[in-house]
């Protein structure tokens, strides 16, 4: 599914160029849950942002799907999340303007699905908002936002699942919540799901663990059973 | 991955703008009101001078007083002329000339003055032949004029002669040699807009009136205008040529409609050219808020395109999406300036009706309207497509790293194309609808260098604020105040830029017009006493000019003299070529449209300016010989040595060269475009024109012994003619200043959404400046600081480039005197100041008033 190749990323910064990746190499099964690691800076969502190819590195390969992301322009990665990326972020990232139900059929409007509504509702029942499908953004609590953002990662049916600390602005009762309803849905669509989180006990959740630390893997440990 | 793949239809970019705006156009007011004010500038001014046309097109045979106006010089037309007329059309003859009409002696006291300069119109029974002439009390012209019971004439007159000369209808009125009865006051002439330009109160008497009034003298400056109406299907241009064929000698000058108001026509050429360019002005200064509107919403929308861009939206969707968003509001805002447009006519119109010959009827004016829509879609596009590309390209990766667009922004080609096209669009539309297209060209190359100017002098002043802020600091010489002020001019997104960028170039337009018409103000003002003469005094007959100087010696306080013989002539050949035949520079149209006056003189005029050749010997005998004017040889391709032919009553007259003269019009002395050498000129019948000097005292008693003794003699003060002119400018100045005045009112509206988009920043700085001890006065006068400096930097950048543009326009175009007048460059710099300062600080005064801790917990919230 996904196959990062010595991946090395080399940034401008004011102080001079800083390094953020520093030799990544992974590979993900289909329908794997990974959990990646680290503290901050350590260069995590870095690594998701170059799985969404929303970075490209300045060395190394990747491909995703069997589709190597270094060849594509911009606009050919646009469609390429649009087909088979759902991202999920720390800060839900609604459309302010748009309610819950035209959120979460923007991505199936711009593929083209005529039936863009009936499948947004249904991703909204699906984490129990069948009830807000004409809220705006600002009309619902966090939890309520990001499991709007959830059902909208999900709906178009990718196959890869990205979700940068999606607790991160929750209150631990409504993350877990949040996480419920992730991994149940990632089972259901047996999607791949790469979670980004420096949360121990989130990261237990997922087979698979890989902790970075300045830009590295300093550790890749999968569970025997869970 | 086929392009096919997925919807980025333009159904979906509208459905998602369309969500996007739910929020309101509150962001949009300014670019709202920007558009508006500048499409509805260029639209109302188009609307109102294309009703004008119309009005001067369909009343164009009423305005010309027939199909066809034969003007003839020197005399009246011979009887075959007239018969070859009359057997072809309906006839009717106006003889027209300037004349003395005063008030009879016997007609008891009078407070104000006793004689007047008249446009006298002596007409035949059958004028006028279109349209009809309104009197009041009501009766018909003819009834007017004619003989009563005891043979006195009757004259129908403008009101303005009554009050003039303290006269009522029913009191007696000497014109010439004529006493004549005022019969009626005249409300409505319909051919008043073809003649020459008018000096006096229309006066109106009979054909036969005319001749016991002694002023038809040979020589005088007389126009027997024969007015010709066709019988329907009449085939205009074939009369036309038939009438040129059967009378191929004759010296007149024939208009057919397409040339009945030349005058007015090239009046509102000029005026629509000038307040179109500065409703542009107001357009393209309002650009400039259109532009920090649009970067605004779009820097508001910056997580949203991240977002769209995660979901899978491409590049050009966002741009499809966002560019419809701006489209919508840009058509919303050309839409509410076109009705203004449509409208402002309405309101404009009754107040035009006095200056002009016909009622500009109101009417849709599509090409107007479709100019201003086209000028503003072009501006908008201009002043849009930069943030929107800019927007087109926020990464998607803006979500996850707080810090994107640090990077220099590189427009792709299509982008620069766009923006080439839009400036290009603007450029030849001015330039094509411009009578003038050197004018326009000049326009907009004194708007790019504006644009250029103030763009530069926006970030020049930031950095020097930048930079005086630092030294203030490293000096050991803080000053908080002035250093929080200079820093808030510094800052990135600061709205110092913007308003000296739009403000300053509504300040240029407002000091460039005040300054050229203050120069021409004074030179009207300050040339009266010192360098005109009083008088002149035109159609003075040869046997009267010992009699005529003596009677002006007789006056005290009179004299200075200068008196040249007066003919008429119309070029007629270049090089012996007919005029018809050569291409006529702008320098020297003027001159051959119709007749000009001619003299001879043997010895050089006082204060000639020769150009090129020499001046013939005092008594010179040879071949003849003429000066002209350097302007009408160049407009005509001539040099010293060519020849030029002159039409003298009907006899073609024909002269070399010899040399050109530089003519200053504006010293108001006796002049001629072409003096013979002596020898040719001699044996035509021709008056004599003087000009005296007097003093003001002796004016009055100048005019009253002249016309007394010479009835046939006309006295044309120098002081009425340039207070009518200075009259006319003084308006025309008005209406100028107004709709500059509006240029700066699009600046203004740029300042209030500069000032507005940074409110929240500004707040929220002050908030942290209380916390850490600035009291509300502190803050207030660094605002006052801010903003003053802002005020001023951009008027006095403004004062010099509009000096500099008014200057260049007085001496190169108009080609006057200049004087720098700081009175208009003084109030710039006052009013800038403190518009700035009250504009600024009323859109940051709730800013001081903010409590901390509540901003505090907005911030706290995101």
């Amino acid at each position: 599914m996904i196959h990062l190749e010595d991946v090395r990323l080399k940034l401008q910064s004011r102080a001079g160029p800083v390094e953020i990746l520093r030799g990544i190499s992974i590979d993900v099964k289909d329908g794997e849950a990974v959990a990646v690691l680290g503290p901050s800076g350590s260069g995590k969502s870095t690594l998701l942002m170059v799985m969404a190819g929303l970075e490209r590195p300045s060395e190394g390969r990747i491909a995703v799907r069997g589709t190597d992301l270094g060849a594509l322009d911009e606009d050919a990665l646009a469609l390429f999340r649009r087909q088979h990326v759902g991202i999920v972020f720390q800060s839900f990232h609604l459309v302010a303007s748009m309610t819950a139900i035209e959120n979460v059929a923007v991505p199936l409007e711009l593929a083209g699905h005529a039936d863009a509504y009936p499948r947004a509702r249904a991703a909204l029942e699906s984490v129990g908002l069948g009830h807000r499908l004409d809220h705006y953004p600002v009309e619902m609590s966090g939890g309520e936002q990001q499991r709007v953002a959830i059902a909208r990662a999900f709906a178009p049916g990718p196959g890869l699942i990205l979700a940068d600390e999606p607790t991160g602005n929750l209150d631990s009762a409504t993350g877990e919540q949040v996480i419920e309803i992730l991994f149940r849905l990632h089972e259901k669509s047996g999607a791949t799901l790469v979670l980004i989180t420096h949360d121990e006990r989130l990261a237990a959740r997922c087979p698979r663990t890989i902790h970075i630390e300045d830009g590295r893997i300093a550790a890749d440990r999968a569970r025997a059973a869970q | 991955m086929s392009e096919s793949t997925g919807s980025e239809s333009f159904a979906t970019a509208w459905r998602f703008a369309r969500r996007d705006l739910r929020g309101g156009f509150r962001g949009f007011a300014i670019m709202l009101a920007c558009l508006a004010l500048g499409v509805a500038a260029i639209a109302g001014i188009g609307s109102l001078t294309g009703m004008v046309r119309d009005g001067l097109a369909r009343d164009a045979r009423i305005l010309l007083g027939g199909d066809l106006d034969i003007r003839v010089t020197g005399g009246p037309a011979t009887d075959a002329q007239v018969k070859w007329m009359r057997e072809r059309a309906r006839v009717s003859l106006a003889v027209s000339m300037r004349a003395m009409a005063s008030r009879p002696a016997d007609a008891g006291p009078h407070q104000g003055r006793s004689r007047s300069l008249i446009e006298l119109k002596a007409v035949d029974g059958a004028y006028p032949l279109l349209g009809s002439v309104i009197l009041t009390p009501r009766m018909t012209l003819d009834a007017a004029l004619k003989a009563d019971a005891s043979g006195i004439f009757g004259a129908a007159v403008e009101r303005g002669l009554l009050a003039r000369l303290g006269l009522k209808v029913g009191d007696a009125i000497a014109i010439g040699l004529a006493r004549l009865t005022i019969r009626a006051e005249v409300e409505n002439e319909p051919d008043k807009a073809s003649g020459a330009f008018k000096l006096g109160p229309r006066v109106f008497i009979s054909e036969a009136a005319l001749a016991r009034t002694g002023l038809v003298q040979p020589g005088s400056l007389i126009r027997w205008h024969y007015r010709l109406a066709y019988p329907p299907a009449t085939d205009g241009a074939a009369l036309e040529e038939a009438l040129d064929a059967a009378f191929p000698e004759a010296s007149w000058r024939v208009r057919n409609i397409a040339e009945a108001t030349p005058r007015i026509q090239r009046y509102v050429d000029r005026a629509a050219l000038f307040f179109t360019l500065v409703g542009l002005t107001t357009l393209l200064v309002g650009g400039v808020g259109v532009a920090g509107a649009v970067r605004g919403h779009l820097e508001a929308k910056r997580d949203t395109i991240a977002t769209l861009k995660c979901l899978g939206a491409r590049a050009r969707f966002i741009f499809m999406v966002f560019g419809l968003e701006i489209a919508l509001m840009a058509a919303t805002g050309m839409v509410v300036g076109l009705g203004i447009g449509i409208v402002l006519p309405l309101a404009l119109a009754p107040l035009l009706a006095q200056y002009l010959p016909v009622t500009a009827e109101f009417a849709l004016q599509p090409l107007a309207l479709a100019a201003a829509a086209v000028y503003g879609i072009a501006v908008a596009a201009l002043f849009t497509l930069w943030p929107l590309a800019q927007a087109r390209d926020v990464p998607a990766a803006a979500l996850f790293r707080g810090l994107v667009g640090s990077a220099r922004f590189r427009p792709r080609a299509g982008t620069l194309l766009a923006l080439a096209t839009a400036g290009l669009t603007i450029a030849a539309l001015a330039v094509a609808s411009a009578f003038r297209p050197s004018f326009a060209l000049w326009f907009i190359a004194g708007a790019i260098v504006a644009f250029g100017v103030f763009t530069m002098a926006g970030n020049t002043f930031a950095r020097l604020a930048a930079r005086v802020a630092r030294g203030l600091g490293a000096a050991g010489r803080p000053s908080p105040r002035l250093q929080l002020a200079l820093a808030n001019i510094a800052r990135p997104g600061a709205p110092a830029r913007a308003i000296v960028l739009a403000l300053g170039i509504g300040l240029t337009v407002f000091v460039a017009l005040a300054e050229i018409e203050g120069n021409f103000q004074r030179q009207l003002d300050s040339r009266i006493p010192e360098a005109a003469p009083a008088y002149f005094f035109v159609d003075i007959q040869p046997d009267q000019v010992a009699a005529f100087e003596k009677t002006v010696r007789g006056v005290p306080g009179a004299g200075d003299i200068n008196r040249m013989p007066s003919l008429r002539g119309r070029i007629a050949r270049a090089n012996g070529t007919p005029i018809e035949q050569v291409t006529v520079g702008p320098s020297a149209r003027w001159a051959v449209e119709s007749d000009r006056g001619v003299t001879y003189a043997a010895a050089m005029p006082a204060n000639t300016d020769i150009v090129a050749g020499e001046w013939w010997p005092a008594d010179y005998k040879g071949p003849p010989l003429v000066s002209i004017d350097t302007r009408i040889a160049e407009g005509l391709g001539l040099g010293i040595g060519d020849s030029i032919t002159i039409n003298v009553l009907g006899r073609e007259l024909t002269a070399k060269i010899a040399n050109t003269r530089q003519i200053d019009w504006s010293q108001l002395g006796l002049n001629f475009t072409m003096i013979f050498a002596p020898g040719l000129l001699e044996g035509a019948p021709q008056t004599f024109i003087a000009t005296v000097m007097a003093t003001r005292q002796a004016e009055e008693k100048l005019a009253q012994a002249v016309t007394d003794s010479f009835g046939n003699v006309t006295a044309i003060r120098v002081r009425e003619a340039l207070e009518a002119a200075a009259d006319a400018l003084g308006k025309i100045g008005i209406a100028a200043r107004l709709t500059a005045a509006l240029a700066l009112v699009s600046g203004i509206l740029v300042l209030a959404g500069a000032v507005a988009a940074g409110r929240r920043e500004r707040t929220r700085d002050a908030v942290i400046l209380k916390i850490t001890g600035a009291r509300r006065r502190d803050l207030a006068l660094a605002y006052v600081i801010e903003y003053g400096l802002i005020g001023l930097g951009a008027a006095v950048i403004a004062a010099i480039l509009g000096t500099a543009a008014a200057f260049f326009v007085l001496t190169q175009v108009m080609e006057a005197d200049w004087a720098f007048l700081p009175g208009p460059a003084i109030a710039t710099l006052i009013g800038a100041a403190g518009a700035v300062i009250g504009f600024g600080f009323a859109g940051t005064w709730r800013a001081l008033a903010q409590a901390p801790a509540q901003v505090l917990r907005e911030a706290a919230r995101g």
